[in-house]
């Protein structure tokens, strides 16, 4: 089942994952929740957000691995070879001596309505200046890529003069990296709405549910009414049926001699 | 499919990809001008060092600009791809104690419905107890 560790992983933007992924098959994933099912008390509720699933020890080594291993206990993970802290808050464009090209926009996500319209509008405007200033790139690029004619000549000469490009270059990495910044502000918002979006499913889940089960149970109900009738027409008829079903009797002779005759 | 804000900075990534792969083309497919009248044209084996390096493989005019506006069509493809994804971003309108709000509200509206579903699946539950007694009274006699 192993895959072999072959040579050309090493050249890969990203390391394979690791080989545990394979043990998450269906039938894996409904054994376990056997197991579970088994060792939980069941007058317990479980509630998932106060807990983790509970941690069966002797699980066959197949499944070990679909069991969640415990958070990192003094908040730090290791990714990739690095390690981060887990409450590394974001840093601002200024601690990466980037340029910020827009105006604050405050705490991210946070305030009013307009601010985040301001967002997606900074956004746009983002995107337009990459594609304006790759226009110019290329501009440049075709005429004279050593020297803009229009710059203005460095101040005493305290700064080493950059090539036309390399400016134009570097604005367009600050672009980028602001236009990432942005977005990366926006996740903790884009959390948020993503766990009101679930929030709204279950709701809507859980009302599906019970409207199904108000109408089964009407619907035996009404079951149940219709057979309490049934049971006493039944009743009632069973004392009259006798004398029917020999009058029926007779008429069918009546008719047959009729024939007959 | 990724969220929406992981497929914006993609896209921002292609098109930075877009962006160098457009340059590497011209640079690369351009064919030569004559400055002046008196100019010709050096061929690689011709002992020009400096361009046997840059390797430039001239493409005929017709075929490169059309290279040209594909890529510069889809340069603004990717943008406009950008915009949409700008505009579809979630919760545009919502502001964090919106949110909070909302969330909050929804947190007890489901703690509601979970009670009700429980009575639901009680009633029911009765009910077919009530159904159970009855076949197995119709069965009996």
């Amino acid at each position: 089942m192993e895959q072999p560790q072959d040579a050309p992983a090493l050249a890969t933007a990203f390391p394979a994952p690791p080989p545990f992924w394979q043990s998450f098959t269906k039938e894996n994933l409904e054994r376990l929740k056997e197991l579970r099912a088994v060792q939980t008390p069941p007058s317990k509720d479980y509630d998932a957000a106060k807990e983790l699933p509970l941690r069966i020890l002797d699980l066959p080594p197949e499944l070990r691995l679909l069991q969640p291993p415990d958070q990192p206990a003094d908040g730090k993970y290791r990714l990739y070879g690095d390690i981060y802290d887990l409450k590394t808050p974001l840093g601002s464009l200024q601690e990466q001596n980037v340029e910020q090209l827009y105006t604050p926009p405050g705490s991210p996500s946070g305030g009013s309505k307009a601010e985040n319209f301001d967002r997606a509008f900074i956004l746009k405007k983002l995107a337009k200046s990459l594609l304006l200033n790759f226009l110019e790139l290329v501009g440049i690029m075709a005429v004279n890529p050593g020297q803009d004619p229009n710059a203005p000549p460095p101040p005493d000469g305290q700064e080493r003069h950059l090539h036309a490009y390399e400016e134009k270059i570097g604005d367009l990495q600050t672009i980028f990296l602001n236009f990432h910044h942005l977005l990366n502000e926006y996740r903790p918002h884009q959390a948020r709405e993503s766990l009101i979006l679930m929030m709204q499913d279950q709701l809507e889940k859980s009302k599906a549910e019970t409207q199904g089960i108000r109408e089964m149970k009407e619907k035996v109900e009404g079951i149940l009414e219709g057979l309490s009738q049934a049971k006493l027409a039944e009743a009632v008829e069973m004392n009259g049926k006798g004398d029917q079903d020999d009058l029926d009797g007779q008429d069918v002779w009546a008719e047959l001699e009729k024939e007959f005759d | 499919m990724a969220d929406r804000l992981t497929q914006l900075q993609d896209a921002a990534d292609q098109l930075a990809q877009q962006f160098v792969a457009s340059l590497y083309y011209v640079h690369k497919h351009h064919d030569y001008a004559l400055l002046s009248p008196t100019d010709r044209l050096v061929t690689k084996n011709g002992g020009n060092t400096a361009q046997a390096d840059d390797d430039i493989d001239p493409k005929p005019a017709d075929v490169f600009k059309a290279g040209q506006r594909e890529l510069a069509q889809d340069l603004i493809l990717k943008e406009q791809e950008i915009e949409y994804l700008i505009s579809q971003l979630p919760g545009l309108e919502n502001s964090e104690k919106d949110q909070e709000q909302l969330i909050k509200q929804l947190e007890e509206e489901l703690k509601a419905a979970e009670v009700e579903r429980k009575e639901a699946v009680k009633e029911k539950e009765a009910v077919l107890a009530k159904l159970e007694s009855v076949i197995r009274s119709v069965k009996r006699p």
